[in-house]
C-alpha cells in the first residue's frame, strides 16, 4: 500500500492485522468480511505477508474464525500468525477488535 | 475440573502490588531504574495491556511458533538456498544476523529491566513474557545461520560482531545501548517497545520477509515474520504507559523520547535496512522499495497510531520525509566504497537495469548517486580496481557513528553540524543527530566514534591493516564486491559496442 503522496500517507483509518500467509490468514479475511458488515475489507498480499484492514474498527470473532477454518480455535492462537495490526488492538477470548479512537 | 475462563481471574491475578514492610517503596523501586517521573504508584495501577496473554496460554502459543519455524527450516534443507541463492541474498543474511541476533540478549535484558522496575503489575506481566520472547529471538537467529559458518566465516559474525570495534556494529551498539541497556523501565517502554519496536522492527521482519519469500528463501521468511509475532505482542507495552504519562502532564517528556528513538532507529535502518531492500536483494525480488516500505509501515501505520495516542509527529517530520528519497543511497556508496571493513560482501546493485529501476522509484538518482558509481564504473571498466578504494577516512557524525553524507551532484550541499561541549568538538551528520545530543550530552560525551579513536592514536599501526585488526575482521570474514565485479561485464560490453 503505497501512496502517490508519502506527506499525507499518515492521513488514514486504516485498521486491521497484518498476518503470515496460510490458512489462518485465509480464514480471517472471510471472518473480517462476515463480521464486518457493510465495510470495505482490503487485501494487500505482500506473499510472506497479508495486510487486511477496513477504516475505524474491525471486528473478528472466535466462532466465524472457527467456522472458516473448519476446526476449534482459541481467539489467542492468532497470535500465532498475527505479525503486526494497524490501529489499536483489545483482545477478549470471544472476539478480537482494531480500532482508533480518531477518525481523520 | 472446570477451567475458569481467563477474564474471570486475569484482573485479580495481575494485583501483585503490595506495600513494602521492610523496605521503603523508593529502595524497591528506586528511580533511576524506575523512572516514573513522579507519578504515584496508583496512577501506574490503572495501567491495561490491551494485548493479553496468560503464562499457559504464551507456552502454548510459543511452542507452535517454534515448531513452525523450526519444521519450515527442517523441510527446506534441501533447497540449499546457501549454494543457490545469489551471493546478494546472502549478505542480506549476514547482515541482518550480524547486526540484529546478540541485540535480542539486549532486548531481553531491557524486557527484564521492566518486568522487575515497572510499577504496573500488567506492564511486568507483558514484559515477562516479552523478555522470553527476546530470549528466543537471540536463540533462533544465532542458531539458523549456524549451519553456514562452516561454508562461510562471515556467517560467523552474527555471533561475532557485537563483540567487535567494527564500525558499523559500533554504530549499532551506540543506538541500542542507549535505548534497551541504559534507561530506565518507562524509557524502555517507550524508545524500545513503542517508538522501536510497534515502528521500525516491522520494516527488518515483515518487509524484508516479503522480499525473503520473493527471493525463495522461505526459512528466512518463515523465521523472522514468527519473530515479529512476538514483537507485535510485547511492543503493546508502552501504548498504555504514554497514556498515562499524557494523563499526568508528563507528554512533553514522552513526545521527546520517542523523537530521540524514532532519529536515531530511522539512522542506523538507513544504513542496514535501505542498503539491503534496494540494492542487495535480487531487482527481480523486489517486493517493493525501501521508500515504499517505510511508507506502508512507519508514515501509514507507525506515524498514524502516535497521532491516535495524541502525540505529535516529531518535530523534524519533513526532513525525515525528505530524507527517505536520499540518506540510503548514500550509505550504500559508502559501504561499498569501505567495503573491506564489513563481514558482508555488499552487492553494488548497477547494473543498467537496476540503475532504471531506482530511477523509477527515486527519480533524480542517476544525476546524482549515479554519478559517483559512473566513476567507479569506469575505474572498473579499465581494471584500476585499486583506484575504487578509499585512501581517506570519512567523517563520522558523532550521534549515530554513520559517515556524514549529503547527495552529490549539482545539489551538493554538505554540512557539519558541529558542537563544542566540556572543550570537545564534536561533529553531526544533522540537525536532529545533534539535538539527540543536546537532550543529555553527559549520556554520550565520553564516547569516541571510530574516527575519532583514529586520530586519538587508538589504531595501529594507523593504516587500513591496523583498522581491520581493530574492527576484528580476520581474512575470509573481510568483505568484498558480492559479485566479484561480475556486474561489470555488461558495463565493458556496452563500451566495445560503442567504439566499434
Ligand atoms: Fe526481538
Ligand atoms: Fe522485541
Amino acid at each position: 500500500m503505497t501512496t502517490k503522496n508519502i506527506a499525507t500517507a499518515d492521513m488514514n483509518n486504516r485498521v486491521g492485522p497484518v498476518m503470515r500467509a496460510g490458512e489462518l490468514a485465509d480464514a480471517i479475511i472471510e471472518a473480517a468480511r462476515e463480521d464486518n458488515p457493510g465495510k470495505e475489507i482490503r487485501v494487500d498480499d505482500k506473499r510472506a505477508y497479508l495486510r487486511i484492514d477496513t477504516d475505524d474498527e474491525m471486528i473478528l470473532r472466535r466462532e466465524t474464525i472457527e467456522r472458516n477454518l473448519g476446526r476449534p480455535f482459541k481467539m489467542n492462537d492468532l497470535e500465532v500468525d498475527l505479525s503486526s495490526f494497524a490501529g489499536r488492538i483489545e483482545t477478549g477470548p470471544d472476539q478480537i477488535r482494531f480500532y482508533l479512537l480518531k477518525h481523520i | 475440573m472446570a477451567l475458569l475462563n481467563r477474564m474471570d481471574w486475569y484482573d485479580i491475578a495481575r494485583t501483585t502490588n503490595w506495600t513494602p514492610k521492610y523496605v521503603k517503596e523508593s529502595e524497591l523501586y528506586p528511580d533511576e531504574m524506575c523512572g516514573s517521573m513522579g507519578i504515584p504508584m496508583e496512577k501506574w495501577e490503572v495501567y491495561d495491556e490491551p494485548y493479553k496473554q496468560t503464562y499457559p496460554e504464551y507456552v502454548k502459543v510459543q511452542r507452535e511458533k517454534d515448531a513452525g519455524a523450526y519444521s519450515v527450516k527442517a523441510a527446506l534443507e534441501r533447497s540449499r538456498i546457501f549454494e543457490n541463492a545469489d551471493p546478494g541474498w546472502l549478505s542480506v543474511m549476514k547482515a541482518h544476523y550480524g547486526a540484529i541476533a546478540r541485540g535480542e540478549y539486549g532486548a531481553a535484558s531491557a524486557e527484564a529491566r521492566m518486568m522487575r522496575f515497572s510499577k504496573a503489575p500488567g506492564m511486568r506481566n507483558m514484559a515477562t513474557l516479552g523478555c522470553m520472547d527476546e530470549i528466543r529471538h537471540s536463540q533462533m537467529q544465532l542458531y539458523f545461520p549456524h549451519e553456514y559458518v562452516s561454508k562461510d566465516r562471515q556467517f560467523d559474525w552474527a555471533h561475532k560482531a557485537y563483540d567487535t570495534n567494527e564500525w558499523a556494529m559500533i554504530a549499532s551498539r551506540h543506538f541500542f545501548d542507549d535505548m534497551m541497556l541504559t534507561r530506565d523501565a518507562i524509557s524502555v517502554s517507550i524508545m524500545l517497545t513503542f517508538a522501536f519496536e510497534t515502528g521500525f522492527t516491522n520494516m527488518q521482519f515483515l518487509g524484508l520477509a516479503a522480499d525473503a519469500a520473493e527471493a525463495g528463501d522461505f526459512t528466512f521468511s518463515s523465521l523472522i515474520s514468527s519473530i515479529q509475532t512476538d514483537e507485535s505482542r510485547h511492543a503493546q507495552i508502552g501504548g498504555p504507559v504514554l497514556q498515562i504519562l499524557i494523563d499526568n502532564g508528563k507528554k512533553a517528556e514522552a513526545q521527546r523520547q520517542i523523537d530521540i528513538s524514532f532519529w536515531r532507529a530511522w539512522k542506523l535502518f538507513s544504513v542496514l535496512t535501505g542498503p539491503i531492500m534496494d540494492y542487495y536483494t535480487p531487482l527481480e525480488h523486489r517486493k517493493q522499495s525501501f521508500k515504499e516500505f517505510m511508507e506502508e509501515w512507519i508514515v501509514a501505520q507507525f506515524e498514524r497510531s502516535i497521532n491516535d495516542l495524541g502525540l505529535d509527529k516529531p518535530w523534524y517530520w519533513d526532513q525525515f520525509l525528505h530524507d527517505l528519497n536520499i540518506q540510503h543511497h548514500g550509505m550504500h556508496l559508502g559501504v561499498w566504497f569501505w567495503r573491506p571493513t564489513v563481514w558482508w560482501n555488499p552487492a553494488a546493485g548497477v547494473t543498467p537495469a537496476e540503475r532504471d529501476w531506482l530511477e523509477q522509484k527515486y527519480p533524480g538518482w542517476n544525476d546524482t548517486w549515479g554519478q559517483c558509481w559512473d566513476v567507479i564504473i569506469d575505474n572498473l571498466v579499465e581494471g584500476n580496481l585499486a583506484k575504487t578504494y578509499p585512501e581517506t577516512l570519512p567523517v563520522v557524525c558523532n550521534m549515530c557513528n554513520l559517515p556524514i553524507n549529503f547527495t552529490p551532484g549539482k545539489g551538493w550541499a554538505v554540512k557539519d553540524y558541529p558542537l563544542e561541549y566540556k572543550g570537545r568538538l564534536y561533529h553531526f551528520g544533522s540537525e536532529p543527530d545533534r539535538w539527540c545530543f543536546e537532550q543529555e550530552p553527559e549520556r554520550y560525551a565520553g564516547h569516541l566514534s571510530l574516527v575519532d579513536r583514529f586520530l586519538a592514536g587508538q589504531i595501529q599501526p594507523p593504516n587500513l591493516a591496523g583498522a581491520l585488526a581493530y574492527m576484528g575482521l580476520a581474512p575470509g570474514e573481510i568483505g568484498d564486491d558480492a559479485h566479484g565485479y561480475s556486474w561489470i561485464e555488461i558495463y565493458k560490453q556496452m563500451r566495445m559496442k560503442k567504439a566499434s
